[in-house]
């Protein structure tokens, strides 16, 4: 037994004679979330597929929860979750009917089945159309109804592939708020998919990128960023005079670097930096509009990540000024 | 694994004391349960489309209006009333028309995400076709219900007994399971449901009138008849008429038109014996 949720080696899947998995490594602690982020057709999806038994890998291993995939592809199944990028509710039937119809086929018994729906609906905020049919339902009403259908049987393991894709921003936060209370309270495990550096943001222990079928890195959120470029101060000038320019500069130190009225200078000790330049520049503090310390964010760190596996790019250098 | 990851949220301990089935025995209870939630959910769905119903309740009186009084007006059987031997042969061909119902919604419902979460789910391999063909059976009986209130109307009897009529009937619910199950391998096969539609639909209208249903085989040109006597339905359309006593008019020479209920017994129990195991053989291979 391990603290391992999922376990994956050296995944490789092939489509014809395109290679969507170049053997890919992935671990997701027990009790953790991963998101996997990748751009399209990165190999994200085929990756949870493989791990939720819809498809075999050409080369590698996998265990989830402790089982090996291949092997004991049902075993596997009575313990995972999985909600796909498409939707997997019946219309004809009502949120209530469709919940109770999966707990079943998770062979919990009618009656635990016909609660743990009404607990779902409960959570997911869908008491209120509980009895309506899903044919009337909104999209993210949709969305959290087929999470819901993942989580009746409270699985250990959840995969989610690209679980808020086209949800407006409120229906999104709620699922965030569904999965958050799922690892919280239940100690699931989770590997989600996303195009949503906010959402990896938010949810994610670990953050693995894929690249053209390879992981082109991972690491929590934090070291990702970092991982590309260190934080950064951005003072802007009122006016664009080159004496108050070249003033400023002056002040901030030899590393400071200037763009017309924007002076930028690297910040290693974050906060520290900060205050030591606005104690350096306070002689100019009239002329001053705006003073920030830039982090690299996770988009910028994504951008660099995907692109440097890209064929025929150079990877761009790895610095904030005048970004 | 650690305790936390074991431990499911709010129905605690219920949910993680569920036992796996550890022994054939169990794994073969737990399959019969899948296969009747399976069908509960395609017969709770079939409730919601009214006018799928209506549409399979109406085919039939259409058939005894159209057959009956506007052709049948035109028809002469010997030894009997055109009616009566109409009727014994549309349903038999009622048959047929479950094929094209089936492969229409399995290629639907292969089309769609569900059958992805299925397949992740540890249900058995064999529930989703068996729950979709069971319950293509059960939501055909109100539409068989009001084709016997029809039958009986315009003068239809069961002349050979109320026990060899159910007898029959029995018989054709078994060979209309049976081309419940040709019309899932082709909703497996087919791209898409209209391709499914296209590929069912022929091979029926096909067999359903170039048979014994409307006219005696006799009068056809001869390279017709041919395929009339050894087309399977016209067994089964014979097989009908004999467990319902109605007059055969001239049967065919052939050897399935003189054994029809054996030979019609005989195909469903042959077709669903193979067509089962490879349908959901082809169902559970994993996709690419």
């Amino acid at each position: 037994m391990s603290d391992e949720a999922i376990r994956a080696e050296g995944l490789a899947k092939s489509f014809k004679k395109t290679a969507a998995l170049r053997g890919i490594d992935l671990t997701v602690g027990a009790g953790t979330v991963l998101a996997m982020l990748g751009r399209n057709g990165a190999g994200k999806t085929t990756a949870v597929r493989i791990l939720t038994t819809l498809i075999r890998p050409d080369a590698g291993s996998a265990t989830v929860a402790g089982i090996d995939v291949l092997r004991y592809p049902q075993r596997v199944r009575a313990r995972i979750g999985v909600t796909g990028q498409g939707p997997t509710v019946d219309e004809l039937l009502t949120g209530r009917q469709n919940l109770a119809i999966i707990g079943r086929m998770f062979h919990l018994p009618p009656r635990l089945a016909e609660r743990r729906a009404g607990q779902m609906l409960e959570q997911f905020g869908l008491a209120d159309a509980a009895g309506r049919l899903v044919r009337t339902y909104s999209g993210g009403m949709r969305r959290r109804l087929d999470l819901a259908a993942s989580m009746i049987a409270a699985p250990p393991v959840l995969f989610l592939d690209e679980p808020t894709t086209g949800l407006d921003p409120v229906s999104r936060s709620q699922i965030w708020q569904a999965i958050r209370e799922m690892v919280s309270e239940a100690g699931t495990s989770v590997l989600l998919t996303s195009q949503y550096l906010e959402e990896a943001e938010t949810l994610a222990d670990q953050v693995t990128v894929i690249s053209d079928g390879v992981v082109a890195a991972s690491g929590t959120p934090g070291e990702l960023r970092e991982s590309v470029g260190q934080a950064a101060i951005r003072v802007v000038l009122r006016g664009g005079e080159p004496a108050a320019a070249a003033r400023l500069a002056g002040l901030l130190g030899p590393q400071a670097r200037l763009d017309g009225r924007v002076a930028t200078v690297p910040a290693p000790d974050g906060l520290g930096s900060l205050g030591a330049a606005i104690a350096a520049i306070q002689p100019m503090s009239a002329q001053i509009e705006d003073v920030s310390l830039q982090r690299p964010s996770l988009e910028e760190a994504f951008t660099i990540l995907t692109s440097a596996t890209q064929p025929g790019q150079s990877r761009p250098e790895l610095t904030l000024a005048g970004a | 694994m650690t305790a936390t990851m074991l431990s499911p949220s709010m129905a605690g301990a219920e949910l993680a004391a569920l036992p796996e089935p550890a022994s054939l025995a169990q794994g073969f209870c737990q399959a019969l349960r899948d296969i009747q939630t399976m069908t509960v959910r395609y017969v709770l769905r079939a409730a919601r489309q009214p006018d799928l119903i209506i549409g399979s309740v109406l085919m039939p009186v259409i058939f005894v209006v159209l057959f009956g009084y506007v052709f049948g007006s035109a028809i002469h059987v010997p030894g009997g009333h055109y009616r009566t031997y109409l009727l014994s042969g549309l349903f038999a061909q009622t048959t047929l028309f479950s094929a094209s119902s089936v492969a229409v919604a399995v290629a639907t419902d292969m089309s769609e995400g569900v059958i992805d979460r299925f397949r992740t789910m540890p249900i058995a391999r064999s529930a989703v076709l068996l729950g979709r063909t069971i319950a293509t059976l059960i939501t055909g009986l109100p539409s068989l219900g009001v084709m016997i209130g029809c039958a009986l109307l315009v003068g239809w009897r069961p002349d050979a007994g109320l026990a060899s009529a159910v007898a029959g009937f029995a018989m054709l619910a078994l060979f209309g399971f049976s081309m419940s199950w040709i019309g899932a391998l082709l909703g497996m096969i087919a791209r898409s449901p209209q391709s499914a539609d296209a590929l069912s639909m022929l091979p029926a209208f096909l067999l359903g009138f170039v048979s014994n249903v409307f006219v005696p085989i006799g009068g056809l040109p001869a390279w017709l008849r041919v395929f009339a006597e050894w087309n399977p339905l016209s067994a089964v359309v014979a097989a009908a008429r004999q467990m319902f006593g109605t007059p055969q008019a001239a049967t065919g020479g052939s050897w399935p038109l003189q054994h029809p209920v054996p030979v019609t017994i005989g195909m469903g129990v042959l077709l669903l014996a193979l067509l089962i195991p490879v349908t959901v053989r082809r169902y559970s291979r994993p996709v690419a």
